[in-house]
């Protein structure tokens, strides 16, 4: 039991985090968007070998880098292209970004879809994967801060490649992505937050200073910290119970940080001027997805009371022959 | 990170569960557990128990040589007690003997002291209760009113203590007592508790019985030499000691076990495969747990390490209490009749945990250190 990062753990963190605080600005024009995609980050991640961890350390180091990158502003694709495919198909190269899709969303507005080169759909069993050169896509608006967009025409998936078995590994992993990015983006929401009670003053006093205010915030910190072991472990693990549990966690505590934070900001907090919802509207566009909080608390369930529900090892090894 | 345990600290754990196994009656389940850990009964049995403990090398093994002591890694001991914990807590009131009485003893004790009581907590036999909450002074601790004035060679004390645990079996109080007229002229004494002049009341409540004492003191003569420290020095040696004591206790452990027994209860009623509400429901309260596991496995991890002090330890606890609150409101939802004689161990671990928020610190005191310590939020 070790719950320090190791050195070489601390040094990818450290180099992640440099380039991070290169890209920490909003460029002014996109002041009043409500997503921003940093396309020239996105790029750096790949070429600097960021969105390899999972191939090249293993899936802990890449959780970590999702982490570390959903701290950021902007609106990434890590979970994709950096956790699940790489796990998934850990022999083929793939024409990222990747966008992830339950098959019954086909025909909605889908996140980072206009930005990504492929699409991996959960059809339950199995998985479906789309490249998406030659498809039309509709950019979405939305109060999401992620990039979204929908389909001209729904896709046939019948002519699809097809990754038989692999809907229980997709689904694994991007619970442990989706964990992962929300950790990250709460706990720089809770540390944007901090900073703006300590300053922001009512009735002569920092707002920080009220009893209330401190202990919900206490509370949510908790939350994010505990989130941050809950991912860390099920990424090192690989297995789906602790996924569940870790994505099942992080979904239990979204209302409670997404009220606290914004209430925090008073009228701020509903402009997009302030930088709050670049996080907690990341957060939000998380939260329904790889099935959403009933979905993963169902297959804690299903792992620790049904017979038939004892623990699977790491995936990977399961869809390599594919 | 490494989130496996290495094969010692399995075979630890083993040898831990074989003492265990050959040591609780078979019918520990039935007859003790529900009793509660409090009970006159389980004190009792906590000296027989905890004597063949020591005998194994198993009561204190983290202490100091000197002391009686293997000078054993920390995680050992927070095996040894996550292990006791989870089989209803064996060791009593003892726990809290070897987890900091000992030890506060062993820093800021005489050498007299050390040796009849550090020694005697080794032995496993000898049972203590802390007398520090008193009817106006609980979270205000420094507000308490119990006297300790000095008469040549004695102390005399007046005064009461309440919510004192164990008070009604135990051999000795860790009583705290004023001895000036400033808000933090507090000494420490140790009395034993039959000593003329001092009575106990117990009354029932909605904890298991043993927890529930009211300790009366009536001019009652106590050397100077049991007192530990200097007069005043209580502070101190108090906020050292209940770091021993605030560290951990993991709630996680019997909290899964609970939850499992109100899932079996489920199952064979027909009440848990057809309705997912229920089934999401214990899936939201596992998570949880395991939250506050891997919280507790942090605190410990950077003890371990020596890691500069922080207040993940109150938050620990912070995120502990959430995960029990919702078992608690599991249960009664779910398996009420275990509340009504349906089931002895759910319904011990229901009542056990009602005050889960109040015991050692409430959560708000909690909230507030990791809130202005942790966060840096400003105090006013
Ligand atoms: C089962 C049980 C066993 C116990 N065993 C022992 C024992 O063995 N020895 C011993 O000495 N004591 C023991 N205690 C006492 C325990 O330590 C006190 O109950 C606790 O410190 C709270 O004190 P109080 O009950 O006087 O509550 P109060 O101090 O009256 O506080 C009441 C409530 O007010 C709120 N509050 C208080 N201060 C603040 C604040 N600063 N900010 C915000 N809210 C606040 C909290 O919600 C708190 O719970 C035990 C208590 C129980 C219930």
């Amino acid at each position: 039991m070790d719950l320090q990062l190791t050195e070489e753990q601390q040094a990818l963190v450290a180099a992640l985090q440099d380039i991070m605080q290169d890209h920490a600005e909003l460029p002014q024009e996109r002041r009043l968007s409500y997503a921003w995609h940093d396309a020239g980050l996105q790029t750096l991640l790949g070429e600097s070998g960021f969105l390899d961890a999972a191939r090249e350390i293993g899936p802990l180091e890449a959780a970590l880098v999702v982490f570390e990158a959903g701290k950021g502003i902007a609106a990434l694709d890590t979970i994709g292209c950096g956790l699940v495919a790489p796990l998934l198909l850990p022999d083929l190269r793939i024409e990222g970004p990747v966008a992830l899709v339950d098959r019954r969303d086909l025909g909605k507005a889908i996140r980072n879809l206009s930005i990504s080169g492929t699409l991996l759909v959960d059809c339950g069993e199995d998985v479906a994967l789309l490249p998406l050169a030659g498809f039309a896509i509709d950019s979405v608006d939305s109060i999401f801060a992620f990039p979204y967009g929908r389909f001209a025409e729904r896709p046939d998936l019948s002519s699809a490649r097809r990754l038989p078995g692999a809907g229980a590994a997709m689904r694994q992993w991007w619970r442990v992505g989706i964990a992962a990015e929300m950790a990250g983006a709460a706990d720089a929401a809770i540390a944007f937050t901090i900073d703006y009670v300590k300053q922001r003053h009512v009735f002569g006093r920092p707002v920080g200073s009220f009893q209330s205010v401190q202990h919900r915030l206490v509370q949510r910190h908790g939350w994010a910290k505990s989130l941050y072991y809950l991912t860390m472990k099920a990424a090192w693990s690989g297995a789906e119970s602790d996924a569940a549990i870790a994505a099942c966690f992080a979904q239990t505590g979204i209302q409670s940080l997404m009220f606290d934070l914004h209430q925090f900001h008073g009228g701020m907090g509903v402009t997009i001027e302030h930088l709050l919802h670049f996080w907690t509207y990341r957060i939000r566009a998380l939260q329904a997805e790889a099935g959403g909080l009933s979905a993963s608390a169902l297959a804690i369930a299903e792992r620790r009371w049904t017979e038939a529900g004892s623990e699977v090892d790491a995936v990977p090894a399961r869809v390599a022959g594919l | 990170m490494e989130f496996a345990w290495s094969p010692e600290q399995r075979r630890y754990r083993d040898r831990v569960r074989v003492a265990l196994d050959e040591l609780l009656p078979d019918d520990w389940d039935e007859a003790y557990v529900p009793e509660s850990y409090a009970s006159d009964r389980q004190v009792e049995f906590s000296r027989h128990f905890c004597a063949a403990l020591a005998e194994r090398g198993l009561l204190v093994p983290h202490w100091p040589k000197d002391f009686g002591g293997n000078e054993s890694a920390d995680w050992d001991h927070f095996i040894l007690g996550e292990e006791m914990k989870g089989a209803g807590e064996p060791r009593g009131p003892q726990y809290m003997n070897v987890n900091w009485i000992g030890p506060t003893l062993m820093r800021y004790g005489t050498a007299e002291q050390q040796k009849q009581h550090v020694n005697g907590i080794a032995s496993g036999k000898v049972i203590w209760c802390q007398g520090f909450s008193e009817p106006n002074a609980g979270t205000d601790l420094a507000a308490l009113r119990t006297r300790a004035e000095l008469e040549g060679d004695h102390y005399v004390v007046n005064g009461s203590k309440i919510w004192t645990s164990y008070a009604r079996t135990a051999d000795w109080c860790f009583l705290l007592a004023r001895t000036g007229t400033a808000r933090k002229d507090v000494s420490i004494f140790l009395i034993p508790m039959d000593t003329p002049g001092i009575s106990v009341t117990s009354f029932p409540g909605l904890i298991k019985p043993g927890h529930l004492n009211e300790v009366f003191f009536t001019d009652v003569r106590v050397p100077v030499a049991n007192r530990v420290g200097a007069e005043g020095q209580a502070w101190e040696i108090v906020t050292h000691a209940l770091a021993y004591e605030r560290v951990g206790v993991p709630r996680y452990h019997t909290g899964l076990d609970a939850l499992d027994l109100a899932v079996s209860q489920l199952r064979r009623e027909g009440r848990w495969d057809d309705d997912p509400i229920v089934r999401a429901a214990a899936g939201r309260i596992v998570a949880k747990f395991e939250a506050a596991r891997l919280m507790t496995y942090l605190v410990v991890d950077q003890r371990v390490k020596q890691m500069p002090p922080s207040t993940d330890a109150n938050l620990s606890r912070v995120v502990a209490l959430d995960a029990v609150s919702d078992l608690m409101n599991f249960i009664a939802e779910h398996v009420p009749d275990c509340l009504a004689g349906g089931d002895v161990l759910l319904e011990d671990y229901y009542r056990i945990n009602v005050p889960a928020g109040i015991t050692g610190g409430t959560n708000e005191i909690q909230l507030d250190l990791v809130a202005q310590r942790g966060l840096g939020l400003p105090r006013v």
